[in-house]
């Protein structure tokens, strides 16, 4: 029984990361209509930075985190600005396309730097021996992580319900034309939603970077392991995107936990959310939580 | 429609049957078995080395796929980030009768053109099944379905020893009429052997264009409620696209398969999918000669890519591999500029040559 509330546990651990990610994702999908396909790039690149920081700069973990986070606001923000600002009003088609391309540039910006081949792990800042109770356990940084995580979804939330931008940006989403002729600047909504977008990937690439250790693949994977959850959330859904990352990360450590090597299996936590994504495109393409606008042709 | 087409300001056809033929001129037709004499014959004078060879033949598949992935993305306007792992179907279906058959089987080995077309077929298989979800959703969620194929392929692959973990799995010397094709002659066969498929698919899609189906394609991507109103069925069209890339994909899978003697899953991953992406983009999407100048171009861009990093390489020796660096770089920067600056593609700069060269001495 420890053991099923260990993968529990650890589900929790991996399914708030997930939420994290995805909603950078969403913030983006939501404003502009636009598939960010780059976004484990953003991911990994806020990872970097804030082990570049401490470890190379000797800044202080907590101080590096925060600065990691407005760098990567002004990256996402000046990338939407150089890339997508003059694609609006192009086909969608063209849009998603060139996130396309903007994953691969990214990918060979990060293969010019170290840590495109090097596996870095950033040093111990929390006690190492890990938290347990009755044969469960959680190591420290697993529990800041998630705190950290609780915080920043708490303050997102927070920021769309009550602040003027939030406001504006929800009210972009919902009908551009309207929002525009209140005096909203929808160019502008859509460079806030990407700088949002680079700043809680930052935090996610951080906290991952903590838990698993810096490596590319892994932190790009992130990036595309964000669209089984935004698609079972319901793609434009802030509130979908944390219950979905969190049934996720619990369906991948019980696939872990109890289908690997039964009948030969393995990796199959990998794999799985692929699956899932497939069917709920099949069955359920708006998502748990997803606006029921899919018209079908 | 005498007079010499170069010149004409306009299309004057006055017939649909006019409108839809393959040549309008004898000069288009001529110039068409020319270029085609050239293609088979240049062999017979030339001997590139092995390794050029191999980037030719490579590129030639490469047009096979990118005409099927051409079908999907730019006929009907769906984007398909999984058209590597439809490439690895076919590959695999090789490689899979192959552990199952023994690697030099005799249906491996003599019946080749069979098992190229068989692999087509798994292609067109499994390009269907990816595209179901059309039957209710838009692109973009189909753009996320074929991710997660390729996901789910790179997995399957990658986990089944049937397939060995990923690892290569080699395949026998094929025989012709001669016997057996040997080192010597192995990738000069392949040449030909590519370029009729070419051939014959590129004929296949023209020729697609001007019937029911192919107009279906292109009322779908325009204008999907206008089709649906017509009497078309946009949802069944959409698998058909899918069904069609699939299947041309699964072509060059078998191809690339006997082509490399071994299949290997690292040359179907996501980097090749964007890759087959980029060289659609540049060469133009929904044209078929631009399914020859992409793959032509990006196979360019990569040896030069290469001989950039080879030449940095010596300045820089501390670095490693420069090229896993600059190629996705090189790929993503080439996606990027031409969606923003020309987004019809390289196909388009025949266009905009002919209208220079019908509008001399005056710019418009």
């Amino acid at each position: 029984m420890s053991y099923f509330f260990q993968l529990v546990i650890s589900g929790i651990v991996v399914g708030s990361i997930y939420a994290l990610s995805a909603l950078g994702f969403v913030l983006i999908y939501k404003s502009s209509r636009v598939l960010n396909i780059a976004h484990g790039q953003l991911i990994a690149i806020g990872a970097f930075m804030v082990y570049a920081l401490t470890v190379w700069l000797k800044v202080p973990i907590l101080i590096a985190f925060l600065a990691s986070m407005v760098l990567t606001f002004f990256m996402a923000m000046s990338v939407e600005r150089v890339f997508l600002r003059r694609l609006i009003g192009e086909p969608i088609i063209s849009v998603i396309m060139v996130t396309i391309g903007l994953m691969s540039i990214l990918d060979g910006i990060i293969y010019l730097t170290p840590f495109g081949s090097v596996n870095y792990s950033f040093p111990a800042v929390l006690p190492v021996t890990p938290i347990s109770f009755g044969g469960v356990s959680i190591s420290w940084t697993q529990l800041v992580g998630v705190i950290i995580t609780v915080i920043l979804i708490g303050g997102f939330s927070w920021f769309f319900k009550r602040s003027t931008l939030g406001i504006s940006m929800r009210a972009v989403s919902d009908d551009q034309l309207a929002a525009m002729s209140i005096g909203i600047s929808v160019p502008r909504v859509f460079g806030l939603a990407w700088a949002m977008a680079g700043l809680s990937a930052a935090a996610a690439g951080a906290i991952i970077g903590n838990i698993t250790g810096l490596n590319f693949d892994t932190l790009r994977a992130f990036g595309i392991l964000v669209f089984p959850v935004v698609i079972l959330g319901g793609l434009d859904s802030v509130f979908g995107a944390v219950v979905a990352g969190i049934i996720m990360g619990l369906i991948q450590q019980f696939a872990g936990g109890y289908l690997d090597g039964q009948w030969g299996l393995s990796g199959t936590a990998n794999v799985l959310p692929y699956i899932i994504l497939l069917i709920i495109l099949l069955f359920k393409p708006h998502g748990l939580f997803g606006t029921h606008e899919i018209e079908r042709v | 429609m005498s007079a010499n087409r170069w010149l004409a300001t306009g299309n004057f056809f006055t017939s649909y049957r006019e409108e839809q033929r393959i040549f309008f001129t004898h000069l288009d037709r001529l110039v068409f078995v020319a270029v085609l004499v050239l293609l088979f014959a240049w062999p017979l004078f030339f001997e590139l080395s092995n390794k050029y060879m191999l980037v030719v033949n490579h590129t030639l598949i490469a047009v096979v796929a990118v005409m099927g992935l051409n079908i999907v993305t730019g006929y009907a306007g769906l984007i398909s980030i999984g058209h590597a792992a439809f490439v690895g179907v076919g590959a695999y279906t090789v490689a899979g009768l192959a552990t199952t058959l023994g690697d030099s089987h005799k249906l491996i080995t003599h019946a080749w053109p069979l098992m190229i077309v068989l692999s087509g077929g798994m292609g067109a298989l499994f390009g269907a099944f990816v595209g179901l979800p059309a039957l209710r959703l838009k692109h973009l969620y189909l753009a996320i379905a074929t991710l997660s194929f390729q996901m789910i392929f790179e997995w399957v692959i990658h986990f089944m020893g049937f397939f060995n973990q990923g690892q290569t799995i080699y395949i026998g010397r094929v025989h012709w009429l001669t016997g057996e094709v040997g080192r010597s002659s192995h990738y000069v066969f392949w040449y030909y052997a590519s370029l009729v498929v070419v051939v014959i698919t590129g004929f296949g899609i023209r020729n697609l264009m001007r019937t029911r189906f192919g107009r279906c394609l292109i009322a779908v991507r325009d204008n999907d409620r206008a089709a649906d109103a017509m009497g078309m069925h946009p949802g069944l069209t959409k698998v058909y696209a899918f069904a069609l890339a699939g299947f041309m994909a699964g072509l060059a899978g078998a191809l690339h398969a006997y082509l490399y003697r071994g299949v290997g899953i690292e040359s179907f991953t996501l980097h090749h999918s964007i890759t087959y992406l980029a060289m659609a983009i540049v060469g133009g999407l929904g044209t078929l000669h631009g399914a020859f100048w992409g793959p032509a171009a990006i196979e360019f861009l990569d040896i030069q890519v290469e001989h950039l990093s080879a030449w940095a390489a010596q300045i820089f020796p501390a670095q490693g591999n420069l090229a896993t660096a600059l190629r996705p770089f090189s790929f993503g920067l080439v996606i990027v500029l031409f969606l923003m600056f020309e987004p019809r593609g390289i196909a388009n700069w025949w266009r905009i040559a002919r209208s220079y060269v019908k509008l001399w001495p005056f710019r418009y």
